[in-house]
């Protein structure tokens, strides 16, 4: 499909068919999203847009259609490639490791990433800028908060220089400068960025937003400040 | 040699049953059938091995004592893919080669190695001792594939998660592994560390009760049970690696139709 967007399209998903326990959550959608795009994927509960995400990162097998990130056509031969490049942050993240700091540095214990292990000023330069104080490396992450965590996923992420992030609901534990901290990392310019939210001030920071209607993925209101309003009434800016 | 049990005292034998039976029975567990159920199979089971024993003992061919334990191999494979919640058709043998190789390994090792009997195939070694290892790795194994796939099953977002953040396959799976693998062998820990304080082991018993001097049925004791041990590290392991390449598909998510339990 042309990209309606930018000429870079980062993530590509063409025709896709999702099922999950005997249910239909997609038949036939498409969707491209360009190269540093902030784009917010709507729909009601169980719509599948948190399978939408996965699907990026082939945790979620297709029936048919195919998804292409950063030109790669993802395959069996693929996979490793995309999800090096591709952040996935949930809402719930999985740290991995008994205390934060070994969590933070989890990827740098893998082969791939030995040789990159960051130094600590990086470190504590992220945790800082994320409003995270620099003792938390210290705690359990059986201890910290559903916030805080989120934000050790980001950083972790950010360590391993991603730069396309599907984000789930990342904002839903956090405070208001938190909250601000977070988004201006995720939409810097370098950052593609597909994300589930129901957070109004991160819907309106979005370029995008994508409706899940009838199996299909529609682009809503292309106007963040109209975000809260019916989509279907809506034509997009471009398009007026 | 031991006193032989005569009929009479068989069947005092099976009346002492009575008395945990009337508990069972008082208690409404709703296991009297089952209890009576396992007490009928033990003793048709047993029966049919003190026969089978018999005349492999007579006959003492090596080839004979094979085909016993190919037989015996093939149904503790069944059973541990079973027992792990596992479809047999994918996993048969993968699973064969682990239960199989890490067995015949620390037999092999024992028989051939330390006691080097006369002849070396003398079925009075090689098919109670091949038993005696292939018995424990059975539980060994089912507690290392139950726990090692229904760990990854219950965590599949921690699992992806490690893929996501560049972990090959070996080493996403290395903790869902390790704890498999701890979980085959630390009962086998306990019961090592603990010993003839709390109990006495079975092979002990036995030689003791055939009329075997204490200090060598202790030596056999000890052998039979670090071959045991090896044969359960071995196997789990072996039987764990040798699962990936069917349980996972070629973008290393865990395929659903490997439980018995999804169609």
């Amino acid at each position: 499909m042309p990209n309606r967007y930018t000429p870079h399209p980062m993530i590509e998903y063409d025709s896709i068919t999702v099922r999950m326990h005997r249910q239909t959550l997609f038949e036939g959608a498409t969707l491209t999203i360009g190269e540093g795009e902030k784009v917010v994927v709507r729909g009601a509960s169980g719509s599948g847009k948190s399978s939408l995400l996965k699907c990026a990162v082939g945790a979620i097998p297709l029936a048919a259609g195919s998804v292409r990130v950063a030109g790669m056509l993802l395959s069996a031969a693929t996979v490793a490639g995309i999800r090096a490049r591709i952040a996935f942050i949930g809402q719930e993240p999985v740290l991995g490791a008994e205390r934060v700091g070994d969590a933070l540095l989890l990827p740098f214990t893998f082969k791939a990433h030995r040789h990159n292990r960051p130094g600590d000023e990086r470190v504590r330069e992220l945790l800082a800028q994320l409003h995270l104080p620099p003792d938390i490396l210290e705690q359990s992450c059986a201890r910290i908060s559903g916030g805080e965590k989120q934000r050790i996923a980001i950083i972790r992420a950010l360590l391993l220089n991603k730069t396309i992030f599907l984000a789930d609901e990342v904002t839903s534990a956090l405070d208001p400068a938190s909250r601000s901290a977070v988004m201006e990392k995720l939409f810097s310019p370098g950052i593609t960025l597909l994300s589930v939210s129901h957070d109004p001030e991160w819907i309106n920071g979005c370029d995008r937003i994508v409706e899940i209607e009838d199996k299909q993925l529609k682009d809503g209101p292309a106007d963040p400040s109209i975000a809260e309003r019916e989509p279907a009434t809506l034509t997009r800016k471009e398009d007026a | 040699m031991t006193i032989d049990l005569s009929l009479p005292a068989m069947l005092s034998m099976y009346g002492l049953m009575v008395v945990p039976l009337l508990i069972l029975f008082y208690l409404q567990l709703g296991v009297v059938r089952d209890t009576l159920l396992a007490l009928v199979r033990m003793t048709v089971q047993l029966l049919l091995v003190g026969l089978y024993l018999k005349y492999i003992f007579i006959f003492n061919n090596p080839l004979v004592s094979m085909l016993w334990l190919a037989v015996m191999m093939v149904v503790a494979n069944m059973s541990v893919l079973h027992k792990a919640g596992l479809k047999r058709r994918l996993f048969f043998w993968r699973s064969m080669a682990g239960v199989a190789g890490s067995t015949l390994f620390a037999s092999a090792w024992f028989i051939l190695v330390s006691i080097r009997p006369e002849p070396l195939y003398d079925a009075r070694y090689l098919v109670p001792i091949t038993g005696m290892i292939l018995g424990n790795c059975l539980r060994s194994n089912v507690l290392s594939l139950e726990r090692f796939y229904s760990g990854i099953r219950k965590n599949e977002n921690e699992f992806m998660t490690y893929l996501m953040l560049g972990a090959s396959m070996r080493e996403a799976v290395r903790p869902y592994l390790r704890d498999a693998i701890k979980a085959a062998i630390n009962p086998s820990i306990a019961t090592m560390a603990t010993m003839g304080i709390v109990s006495l082991p079975g092979m002990m018993t036995g030689q003791i009760l055939g009329g075997a001097m204490p200090m060598a049925a202790i030596k056999y004791q000890i052998g039979i049970m670090i071959c045991i041990f090896t044969a359960m590290v071995v196997g789990s392991l072996v039987n764990l690696l040798l699962s990936l390449a069917v349980a996972f598909d070629d973008h290393q998510r865990l395929r659903p139709e490997v439980f018995r339990d999804l169609p």
